[in-house]
């Protein structure tokens, strides 16, 4: 079974965020970037069916980032994924969800798969819509907030997420699922991993490569950022020591009849 | 001029609050615009919502309670939306922020090759343009979008971020026709009720939430729990008592779990990490109790009591009951 997983490659989540004011995009330069953290549990879930199904089972890194996005695909490659794509071009900058599902989708259906993994949100764009847009560009069933893979062999099952517990659902594959960290925890890198890595090919994509003609890029984008401020701030607020718990409770309390909130 | 269309996401005729809410911001977009406002309502039960949704300002509610919506994922939905969109033409589709509502609200837009704001707090026009405006890096922003190249556009709506009003004169309630010529393959075979939450916790007006302060699994159970309940809220967790296996991942608020944003927030035995934060920090009003005054929470917490979390848990339980009895 050929399954891909797609990865952004994000700056490092507990950096400091800026907006270019000019170009009105993330500022991605100068800071550690990473591998969008909920993308190493859709690795992790990619990973632990293969170690289920045995070795005519690969898995395949698909990210659109960059050139300067290699090191962190390593990562990828290290915690034990087979292969990866790097889409980079200059024409991509500015995509916004919905070509990003375009292009992805063009390199997949160059690359060929039987299942595609992907993260539920990413760390820096926060749509939740490019799994969406890619099952959809694809025309393969697309399983959104999968929580458990139960089987994976000819045909798909899962335990989807839902507000109060979950669903189970099956499906054929080729198919496209995006995962909940409840899939489990992402491996580290061993150190054999992170020497195997260096050996592993990392292919690279141009867009002249691929059909994505209408989608790529911010002229083709479907929404634009008009403006963005910091939000009003919110400061430090009171800080309460009292004597005992009970008169903590009543600090509270008296606080929130105060604000009309109990 | 543009129509406006809610997705209302529903089972067995039980919709969550943000539906209301939808349906009362869809009247004002939809004013805006210069359009109508409708409503979708797919499903078993749809019948019975939709004589609710005549309570609320819209001008159209689409209903058909076909059986393909309860037995088949997210694809039924899409293709209704999605011919109700083609049928209006020029139109904007708000559909709720919840993990359902995205999945929806993602495939729609790639339907109709458009663009999709998400996790919008506010909508208003500006020099004609609908603007969507929506908290963004954590809440480290505040961005403003439009829509550009296309007739329609896709926005999910952050629950409680505006009111439900009740009015209206009524609205149409008529039959939506089933979209020809679909066949669909993923099954849903059966829904588990875990948590069992009467109410989600994305859309719930009060969390109370805890953290590895609380010490053990139980007082999720046995203190948070009826807290909640005096608020007629829901509890949430952090992450790392998620990862400890004391209460289930579908708990977890923060960059890799739930984004909320309730009136009331109040955090026991929180320390406050930026992964939590960003997933509440929008929060109205945060109340926090940790032992350790010093703790991260206190930098952005309107009040912050350093003592014991669950003595002080317990106690505010008594005070809410004792006020709602009074
Ligand atoms: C990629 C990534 C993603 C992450 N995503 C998330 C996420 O989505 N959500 C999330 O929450 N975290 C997330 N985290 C984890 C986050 O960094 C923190 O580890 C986590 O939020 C801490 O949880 P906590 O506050 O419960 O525990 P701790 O940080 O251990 O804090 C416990 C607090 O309880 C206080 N305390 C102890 N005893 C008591 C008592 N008796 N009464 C009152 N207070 C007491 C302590 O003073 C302390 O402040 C993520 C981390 C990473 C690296
Ligand atoms: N540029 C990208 N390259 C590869 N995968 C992506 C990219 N953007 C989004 N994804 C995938 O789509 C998921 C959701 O991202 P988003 O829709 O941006 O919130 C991520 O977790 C990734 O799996």
């Amino acid at each position: 079974m050929k399954i891909a997983v797609t990865v952004k490659i994000v700056p490092d989540t507990t950096a400091e965020k800026k907006i270019d004011a000019a170009t009105k995009r993330l500022v991605r330069t100068g800071m550690n970037l990473v591998m969008n953290p909920y993308d190493e549990y859709a690795l992790e879930a990619a990973l632990r069916l293969k170690e289920q199904l045995g070795a005519d089972t690969t898995v395949t890194v698909v990210s659109m980032y960059p050139e300067n996005g290699k090191e962190t695909i390593r990562r990828a490659l290290a915690m034990g994924a087979d292969d990866a794509y790097l889409i980079s071009d200059a024409a991509l900058e500015g995509t916004d969800a919905w070509g990003t599902g375009v292009v992805l989708g063009a390199a997949l259906r160059k690359i060929g798969f039987d299942l595609i993994i992907c993260g539920g949100l990413s760390d820096d764009g926060t749509t939740g819509a490019v799994p969406g847009a890619l099952a959809e560009d694809l025309g393969v069933p697309g399983i959104a907030n999968v929580r458990h893979i139960e089987s994976a062999q000819g045909s798909l099952k899962v335990q989807c997420e839902t507000d109060n517990g979950y669903q189970v659902v099956n499906g054929p594959l080729p198919a496209l699922i995006s995962v909940t960290m409840a899939v489990g925890e992402p491996r580290y890198p061993s150190l054999k991993g992170i020497m195997g890595a260096k050996k592993k090919p990392i292919t690279t994509f141009t867009v002249a490569e691929l059909d994505v003609a209408g989608a790529a890029g911010a002229a083709n984008a479907k929404t634009e950022l008009l403006s963005f401020a910091p939000p009003a701030g919110r400061g430090k607020g009171q800080v309460v020591k009292p004597d005992d718990s009970a008169q903590g409770a009543r600090v509270i309390f008296d606080y929130l009849k105060e604000r009309k909130l109990v | 001029m543009s129509d406006v269309i809610i997705f209302v996401e529903q089972r067995g005729g039980h919709t969550r609050k943000v539906t209301f809410e939808l349906a009362t911001e869809a009247r004002k977009v939809a004013d805006m615009l210069g359009g109508k406002a409708h409503a979708v309502v797919l499903g078993g039960g749809a019948p019975a919502l939709a004589e609710q949704l005549k309570g609320y300002p819209l001008d159209v509610v689409h209903v058909n309670d076909d059986a393909d919506v309860d037995t088949y994922l997210a694809e039924p939905e899409v293709d209704y939306v999605e011919a109700l969109a083609r049928e209006l033409g020029s139109s904007i589709v708000l559909v709720p922020n919840t993990m359902h509502g995205r999945d929806i609200g993602s495939r729609v837009a790639a339907r109709l090759k458009t663009g999709i704001v998400a996790d919008v707090t506010d909508l208003k026009l500006e020099d004609g343009k609908l603007v969507c405006v929506a908290p963004k890096l954590g809440g480290a922003f505040i961005t403003s979008s439009a829509f550009k190249n296309t007739e329609y556009g896709v926005v999910t709506v952050r629950p409680n971020a505006f009111a439900a009003e009740a009015g209206g004169a009524g609205a149409t309630v008529q039959p939506i026709a089933k979209p020809a010529g679909k066949t669909y393959v993923v099954k849903i075979e059966s829904h588990v009720e875990e948590a069992a939450a009467e109410i989600g916790l994305e859309e719930a007006a009060v969390i109370i939430s805890g953290g590895r302060g609380l010490g053990s699994a139980e007082p999720f159970d046995s203190v948070l729990k009826p807290l909640a309940k005096a608020f007629g809220g829901a509890v949430g967790a952090t992450r790392a008592v998620a990862d400890a296996g004391w209460v289930p991942y579908s708990m977890q608020i923060g960059q890799t779990g739930k984004t909320v944003s309730p009136r009331l927030y109040i955090a026991f035995g929180i320390s406050g990490a930026i992964q939590h934060k960003v997933g509440m920090s929008t929060s109205g009003t945060i109340v926090a109790v940790n032992t350790d005054a010093g703790a991260p929470i206190g930098e952005f917490a309107d009040m912050l009591v350093v003592a014991n979390a669950l003595e002080v848990a317990t106690e505010l339980t008594r005070l809410v009951e004792a006020n709602r009895s009074a």
